[in-house]
C-alpha cells in the first residue's frame, strides 16, 4: 500500500509538471518578450485595466461598461485634444472648426473619402446624425444639419465655447446606417460594432480580446493586431509585466526600478488629476459638522504635511497641488497670483493653532481645539483598496492630531463611499478630481466649484460633480462670465476672482497631484510619446489618446 | 428507504430555506444600487447629465419596487426562479447573471471539485497508512498536517505564486488558460486541456495543501481506533494477510465518518477557494462572488450565492447516498 | 474511599511531547500577544522611514508607512486573539445550546434545532459571511462599531457553530442512555440540571476540542475576511496586516519581513492549539494514545525475537 500510494502520489505530480514543461516554454523572468505564443512582431499585448470575466460591449454609449478601445480605436470623435499639451486639437475625423461670434453656432468640415469599416462612405450625415442621437443631444441644442457632404453646422441656444472638447473631442461618431435602426442604445452590446476607427474588432473571449488593423481606414496601421487582456490584481499585472507578457499598461507601481531595470521596459508618470480631501462645505445646505466651519478647513490645510503623504503614501511618485486648481506648467498662463501655485508642502501646526485661536477655539486638556466645551471632531472616510487614499487618510489623521485637530479615519466599500459623497451625507472624505482635458483650468471651476453643479444634502447634483455643496456668489458669476467669452483677457481675470475665492474657502483640501504611470515595452516597440515629445498621453486606459499612440508605434524588427 | 426518504426531505427543506434565504438578504443590505449605478454614470461620463429615459431604465432595473408588497415580490422571485431567470448583472450590464454564473461554474467544478477530491483520497489513503504504521515515526507527521491547516490560504497562494511563477517562472500566474494561445477563448483541443491543466495547478495544490491535513488526521485518528477493536484482532487470529486486514477491516470502517465529516470540510474548502480564486484570478464562481459583493452588485450576488448553496448542498446530497451504501447500519436506524 | 481528584485527573491530558510543545507554544504566543505592546514601540507611528529591513533599530523592519513592524506584530497577535477568543467562545456557546439541548431533550425541539443546524451547515460559510459582513458594516448608525473586530469576531461567531454543535449532539445523545443520567432523571432532577451537573462535565474535554477549533477557525476566518476587504479595518490583527502588506504591494518590494510574519504567527498558532487538541482527543479516545504505544511494544518485541505475532496488524 505504502508503494501504491506513494507511486499514485508521484505519478499524479510528475504527470502535471511534465505537461507544464513541455508544452510551452517556461516566460522567462527578464523583461524578454513572453514566448508562450509565437508573438507576431505586430501584435502588442495591453492590460487598460479590464478584470475578467470580459463582457462584450462595444457600445460607445455605455460611458462605464464599453471596454477600452472602444473610445479612440474603434470608434473617433472629430478631434483629438491632448491633454499634455497647448496644442491646437489634432485633426482625426474632422479637418477644422469654427465658432460664430456669439458662440451659438459651431461650423465643422471633415475629411474627404472617409470610409466606415463595413466599406460605406462616411459623410456629413453621419455626424450630424451623431449629434442629435440619443444622450449627445443636448437641452440646449437646436439643430445640427449636414450642409454638404464634409460641412456640419451645430446650433445651440447658449454659447458652446467651453464645450469643445466634450462635443468635438469626446463624442465618438456612430454610423448613422446601422444606429438609426437602433431604439433602445442603452440595451445594445454592440458585439460587431461599425466604426471610422483603426481597427475592428477580431475575437474575444471572456480573458482577453483581440483588435486588428481596419482595412478601410484611411492612414496605414503598423500594429495589426492588438490584444487587450482582463487581470484582476495590479500584482499580478506587475508580475506579467516584469515577465515580458504583456507590453503596455497603465497602473501604479511602488518601486518602478523594479520593472525598468532591465531596461526592456520604459515608463512615463504623468501628474495632473488633483487628489483632495472633499469636504461638505455648506451648512445652508445641509452640510453636518465642524468643517463647516471655513477656520477649521483652513486650519487644516496648513496642519497636514504633503511632503510625508507624498513620501509614504505615493513613494515620492506624486506631483505639488496648488489651492487655485491650474495645472502648472501647461497652464501656466491662466494664473494670476503666484503665491497660488503651490500648496504648503510641510506642516505647520503653530499656524493651524493661530486659525483656529482667532476663530474662537480654545485648546482643552487633551490637546484637541474646542469651542464651548465640544471638541472638533471630524471624520475622514476613503475606499477599501484604494490604497493610496487609505495610507494618506491614515498619516493625515494622526498630522492633524499633532495639530490639535481629532481626525478619524476609515475606510468603507467602494459603493458605500460614492453614495454618501453624491449625496452630500458626508464630512471629509478623500477624493480625486479629474483634471481638465484642455489647456485651460475652466472645467476644473465649472465641474466642482459652480454653484449650479451642486444641490443640497440628500439630493445628487443635476449636473456637474460639485459634491462639496459649495456656493459662492463671486465664483457663480466669474463662471457664467468666463464661460460666455472666447477672450483670453477676459477669461483670466475671472478666473483670478475664482482662485482668490477658492484659495481662501477651502472646500477642497488640496493633497497632491496623483501620479499616472504608464509602463511601455520599449525593446519590442518604437515611437512611444517621451518626455521632450508629448503628442499624447501614453496610458492606455484614456480615450481616444491611447489609438494616437498605436498609429504613431512601430514594432522593432 | 426510510432513509433516503428521510434525507430527500431534508434537502428539500434546507433548498427552499436557502432561497428564502437569499431573497431576504440582499433586500435587507442598505444602499441603493440604482443610485449607485446612475452616480457611477454620471461620473464616467464626465458630469454630463444623463438622459431621463436612461435613469429611468436604471431604476426598472435595480429599484426597488414600492408597489408590490414583499410576499408577492418573493412569488414573483419564486417564479423567475424556476424558468430559470436570475435577472441581469448590475456591475456587467445588460449580461444575464445565468450567463456569467454558467461560465464560471465550470471552472470551478474543474479546479476546486479535481482539488477537493485529490486532497480527500490522499486524505484518506494517508490517514489509513499513517494510521497502519501507528506507533512509529509517522507519528511525527501529524503535528506537520496540523501546522499545514494553520496556514491562511491567500498567504500561501501568494507565496507559491511569487516563488514558482515569478521568481522560477515555471507555471502561470494567473487564469485558467493563456489568452495569448487561446485568444477565442476554451476551445476543444488537447493543447486547450494541457493549458487549462497547467493554469490550474497552482491553485489546485493550493487547495490540496491546505485541505488534505484534516483528512489525514481524522483518518488516522480513526485507523487508529478501529485497529484495536476486537474484529481486527479475530481477523488478525484468522491469519488473514495484513494487507487485508487493512484495507477490507480497517480502512472500510475508519474511512465512514471522514464521510460523515464531508460537509463540514466541504465549508472550509469552498472558503479557501473563493480566496485561492481571487489570488490567482481564476475565473470562478468565488471570484464572482467577490466582485459581486465588493461592487453591491445584487442580482449576481443573490444568484452566486444560490448556486454555491446548491452546488454544495448536491455534494452532500452525494456524499449521503454514498454513505447509506456503504454503512448498512444508518439506512436501518438513520 | 475514592481519591476526590480521581475524575479530574482522569480528565486532564497525559503528559506528552505533542502537548508539552502545544502549550509552549500557545503560552508565548498569548504573552506575547499580552505583554509585548507594552515594550514596543507604538504600531501608529509613522515617523519612520518605510520599507526599512530588518535592524537593530526595528528588528523586523518597517512598513511601507513607517510603522514598526514588531510592534504592529505584537499589537496585531494580540487583535486577533482577541478576535479568535471572542469568536471561538460566542460559536461554542451556540453550539452548546443548539448540540446537547438537542441531543439531550431529543424530540420535536431536537428535530427543530437540528434542522436549523443544518442549514447553517450546508450553507457556505464564507459566502453567508462575506454578505453579512458587508450588510452590517454598512448599516446606518454604527459608526466606529461596524469596523470594529468586536463585531467581526460575533459575525464569525454566530456563523460557525454548526459544526460543532453536530459533534456535540452526538455525544450528548449517546450519554444521554448513561446509568447515572437515568438515576438523576428517576430522583427526579430537572432536565436543565442534569444538563449542567452530569452532562456538560463529562463533555468538557470535548467542549474544549470544539473551542479550540473555533477559537482556530475565527483567526483563520478573520485573516480571509481582511484580505476581501471585509476585515476589521479600524484595528490592528494578524490579518489587516496581512491585508496591508498585500495592499502595499510588500510581495513586489521584496519587503519579506513585512508579509512573512502575519502568516508565520498565524500558522504558529494554530498549530501550537493543534498540538494541544491532539492530547484532549487521545483523553476522549483513550485508544490513540494506548494503540500505539501498544504497537510500538509490539515491533520491538517481534525484532528482538519474542514476540508472538508474526507481522499480521502490527507490521
Amino acid at each position: 500500500m505504502k508503494k501504491i500510494s506513494l507511486a499514485l502520489a508521484a505519478t499524479a505530480v510528475a504527470l502535471s509538471l511534465t505537461l507544464a514543461a513541455c508544452t510551452s516554454p517556461a516566460p522567462a523572468p527578464s523583461g524578454s518578450a513572453a514566448s508562450s505564443a509565437p508573438a507576431t512582431a505586430a501584435t502588442l499585448r495591453v492590460w487598460a485595466g479590464s478584470t475578467t470575466p470580459i463582457t462584450v460591449d462595444f457600445n460607445p454609449f455605455h460611458v462605464d461598461t464599453a471596454l477600452y478601445g472602444t473610445y479612440g480605436p474603434i470608434y473617433e470623435p472629430l478631434f483629438f485634444f491632448n491633454q499634455l499639451s497647448s496644442d491646437a486639437p489634432v485633426p482625426m475625423i474632422g479637418q477644422s472648426y469654427n465658432y460664430s461670434a456669439d458662440g451659438k453656432t459651431i461650423t465643422i468640415t471633415i475629411k474627404p473619402g472617409l470610409k466606415w469599416s463595413d466599406g460605406q462612405a462616411l459623410t456629413a450625415e453621419d455626424v450630424a446624425f451623431t449629434m442629435g442621437y440619443g444622450p449627445n443631444k443636448t437641452d440646449k441644442m437646436i439643430s445640427a444639419t449636414a450642409t454638404d457632404d464634409t460641412t456640419i453646422v451645430l446650433k445651440y441656444s447658449s454659447p458652446q465655447f467651453t464645450a469643445a472638447s466634450q462635443l468635438l473631442g469626446s463624442t465618438m461618431i456612430v454610423p448613422r446606417h446601422v444606429w438609426s435602426k437602433i431604439d433602445n442604445y442603452m440595451k445594445e452590446t454592440n458585439d460587431n460594432p461599425v466604426g471610422s476607427g483603426a481597427y475592428v474588432v477580431k475575437t474575444t473571449s471572456d480573458a482577453s480580446y483581440t483588435f486588428t488593423a481596419n482595412p478601410n481606414y484611411r492612414d496605414p496601421v503598423p500594429i495589426t493586431n492588438v490584444q487587450f487582456l482582463g487581470i484582476d490584481s495590479n500584482q499580478s499585472g506587475q508580475d506579467l509585466l516584469s515577465t515580458g507578457q504583456i507590453d503596455w499598461t497603465g497602473m501604479f507601481i511602488a518601486n518602478p526600478d523594479s520593472v525598468t531595470g532591465t531596461g526592456a521596459i520604459g515608463t512615463m508618470n504623468q501628474q495632473q488629476d488633483p487628489t483632495v480631501m472633499v469636504t461638505c462645505a455648506d451648512a445652508s445646505k445641509g452640510c453636518k459638522g465642524d468643517q463647516t466651519d471655513v477656520a477649521v478647513r483652513q486650519a487644516l490645510n496648513v496642519a497636514i504635511d504633503r511632503s510625508q503623504l507624498a513620501e509614504k503614501a505615493w513613494v515620492n511618485l506624486v506631483g505639488k497641488a496648488n489651492p487655485a486648481f491650474v495645472l502648472l506648467p501647461r497652464d501656466q498662463k491662466w494664473l494670476t497670483d503666484s503665491s497660488l501655485a503651490e500648496s504648503p508642502q510641510t506642516a505647520n501646526a503653530a499656524q493651524a493653532g493661530q486659525i483656529l485661536e482667532a476663530a474662537g477655539y480654545t485648546k482643552d486638556d487633551k490637546g484637541f481645539y474646542a469651542k464651548n466645551g465640544k471638541e472638533i471632531s471630524l471624520d475622514l472616510f476613503s475606499p477599501d483598496g484604494w490604497t493610496d487614499y487609505n495610507d494618506a487618510a491614515k498619516l493625515i489623521a494622526e498630522q492633524a492630531g499633532k495639530a490639535g485637530i481629532k481626525i478619524t479615519a476609515r475606510t468603507v466599500s467602494e459603493a458605500e463611499y460614492w453614495t454618501p459623497v453624491t449625496d452630500g451625507d458626508f464630512q471629509l472624505a478623500m477624493y480625486g478630481l479629474t483634471q481638465s482635458v484642455v489647456a485651460d483650468p475652466f472645467s476644473n471651476y465649472d465641474q466642482y466649484f459652480f454653484g449650479k453643479s451642486t444641490a443640497k444634502v440628500g439630493d445628487a447634483p443635476v449636473r456637474g460633480q460639485n459634491y462639496s455643496r459649495y456656493s459662492n456668489a463671486v465664483v457663480n458669476a466669474a463662471v457664467e462670465a468666463a464661460a460666455a467669452t472666447d477672450d483670453e483677457a477676459t477669461k483670466k481675470a475671472e478666473y483670478a476672482k475664482i482662485q482668490a475665492q477658492i484659495a481662501i474657502d477651502l472646500p477642497y483640501i488640496p493633497v497632491v497631484l496623483n501620479a499616472s504611470q504608464a509602463f511601455f515595452n520599449t525593446k519590442n516597440f518604437t515611437g512611444w510619446p517621451t518626455d521632450a515629445n508629448l503628442y499624447a498621453d501614453p496610458l492606455p486606459y484614456l480615450s481616444v489618446a491611447p489609438a494616437i499612440v498605436l498609429l504613431n508605434l512601430k514594432p522593432v524588427q | 428507504m426510510k432513509f433516503y426518504l428521510r434525507r430527500i426531505a431534508f434537502y428539500v427543506i434546507t433548498v427552499w430555506a436557502a432561497v428564502s434565504l437569499n431573497f431576504l438578504l440582499p433586500r435587507m443590505m442598505p444602499g441603493d444600487p440604482a443610485a449607485i449605478m446612475i452616480g457611477k454614470l454620471r461620473r464616467a461620463s464626465g458630469g454630463r447629465e444623463l438622459s431621463p429615459q436612461v435613469i429611468e431604465d436604471i431604476y426598472a432595473l435595480l429599484g426597488a419596487d414600492k408597489n408590490t408588497s414583499p410576499w408577492d415580490q418573493y412569488l414573483a422571485y419564486w417564479g423567475r426562479l424556476l424558468h430559470g431567470d436570475l435577472g441581469l448583472s448590475s456591475t456587467r450590464y445588460p449580461y444575464p447573471v445565468v450567463e456569467l454564473i454558467g461560465n464560471a461554474l465550470p471552472w470551478t467544478l474543474f479546479m476546486v471539485g479535481t482539488a477537493t477530491v485529490i486532497s480527500f483520497i490522499l486524505g484518506i489513503v494517508g490517514g489509513a497508512w499513517v494510521g497502519w504504521k501507528r506507533g512509529t515515526w509517522l507519528d511525527h507527521l501529524v503535528p506537520a498536517t496540523a501546522l499545514l491547516q494553520s496556514i491562511p490560504y491567500f498567504w500561501l497562494a501568494l507565496v507559491l505564486v511569487a516563488v514558482f511563477s515569478v521568481q522560477l517562472g515555471w507555471l502561470p500566474i494567473v487564469g485558467a488558460y493563456d489568452p495569448f494561445e487561446f485568444p477565442s477563448g476554451p476551445e476543444w483541443s488537447w493543447d486547450f486541456f494541457v493549458s487549462a491543466l497547467q493554469h490550474a495547478f497552482l491553485p489546485a495544490l493550493t487547495i490540496v495543501i491546505s485541505s488534505i491535513g484534516g483528512w489525514l488526521l481524522g483518518m488516522r485518528n480513526m485507523m487508529v481506533s478501529t485497529m484495536s477493536e476486537d474484529f481486527v484482532v479475530t481477523a488478525e487470529a484468522k491469519g488473514l494477510r495484513p494487507s487485508r486486514i487493512r484495507d477490507r477491516y480497517a480502512a472500510r470502517n475508519a474511512a465512514i465518518p471522514s464521510l460523515a465529516g464531508f460537509s463540514i470540510a466541504l465549508a472550509f474548502v469552498v472558503a479557501g477557494s473563493i480566496v485561492t480564486e481571487q489570488v490567482f484570478s481564476y475565473p470562478g464562481i468565488g471570484k464572482l462572488m467577490i466582485q459581486s459583493v465588493q461592487g453591491l452588485d445584487y442580482t449576481l450576488m443573490q444568484g452566486v450565492f444560490l448556486v454555491i448553496t446548491l452546488t454544495v448542498l448536491a455534494a452532500n446530497f452525494l456524499m449521503d447516498l454514498l454513505y447509506g451504501l456503504i454503512d448498512p447500519r444508518v439506512r436501518s436506524h438513520g | 474511599m475514592a481519591d476526590r481528584f480521581a475524575g479530574i485527573r482522569y480528565l486532564m491530558p497525559r503528559w506528552s511531547a505533542k502537548l508539552g510543545a502545544g502549550l509552549v507554544i500557545v503560552g508565548l504566543i498569548t504573552l506575547f500577544g499580552l505583554v509585548a505592546p507594552f515594550f514596543t514601540a507604538d504600531p501608529r507611528d509613522s515617523s519612520n522611514k518605510g520599507l526599512l529591513p530588518p535592524s537593530p533599530e526595528h528588528l523586523l523592519g518597517t512598513t511601507k508607512l513607517g510603522y514598526d513592524v514588531l510592534a504592529q506584530l505584537a499589537t496585531g497577535t494580540r487583535g486577533s486573539l482577541y478576535v479568535g477568543l471572542l469568536g471561538g467562545l460566542s460559536a461554542m456557546l451556540l453550539a452548546i445550546v443548539f448540540g446537547i439541548l438537542a441531543g439531550y431533550f431529543g424530540g420535536w425541539l431536537d428535530e427543530v434545532l437540528m434542522l436549523a443546524t443544518n442549514i447553517m451547515l450546508v450553507i457556505p460559510g464564507l459566502p453567508l459571511v462575506m454578505v453579512i459582513a458587508a450588510y452590517v458594516q454598512n448599516t446606518e448608525g454604527l459608526g466606529d462599531f461596524a469596523r470594529s473586530s468586536t463585531l467581526v469576531a460575533l459575525i464569525l461567531g454566530v456563523t460557525g457553530w454548526a459544526g460543532s454543535a453536530v459533534v456535540l449532539r452526538a455525544q450528548a445523545r449517546s450519554l444521554r442512555t448513561r446509568e447515572y443520567v437515568a438515576a438523576a432523571r428517576v430522583a427526579g432532577e430537572r432536565g436543565l440540571r442534569i444538563i449542567f451537573v452530569e452532562i456538560i462535565p463529562n463533555l468538557v474535554p470535548l467542549i474544549a476540542a470544539q473551542l479550540i477549533f473555533g477559537v482556530m477557525a475565527a483567526v483563520l476566518g478573520e485573516a480571509g475576511l481582511s484580505y476581501l476587504g471585509l476585515g476589521p479595518t479600524n484595528s490592528i490583527t494578524l490579518g489587516t496586516m496581512l491585508n496591508d502588506a498585500q495592499t502595499g504591494q510588500a510581495v513586489g518590494s521584496h519587503a519579506w519581513w513585512w508579509f512573512i510574519p502575519p502568516g508565520a504567527m498565524i500558522a504558529l498558532l494554530g498549530t501550537g492549539l493543534a498540538l494541544v487538541n491532539f492530547a484532549i482527543d487521545e483523553i476522549v479516545n483513550p485508544k490513540l494514545r494506548l494503540a500505539p504505544q501498544a504497537a510500538r511494544q509490539q515491533r520491538r518485541a517481534t525484532t528482538a525475537g519474542k514476540g508472538v505475532a508474526g507481522g499480521g496488524a502490527y507490521a
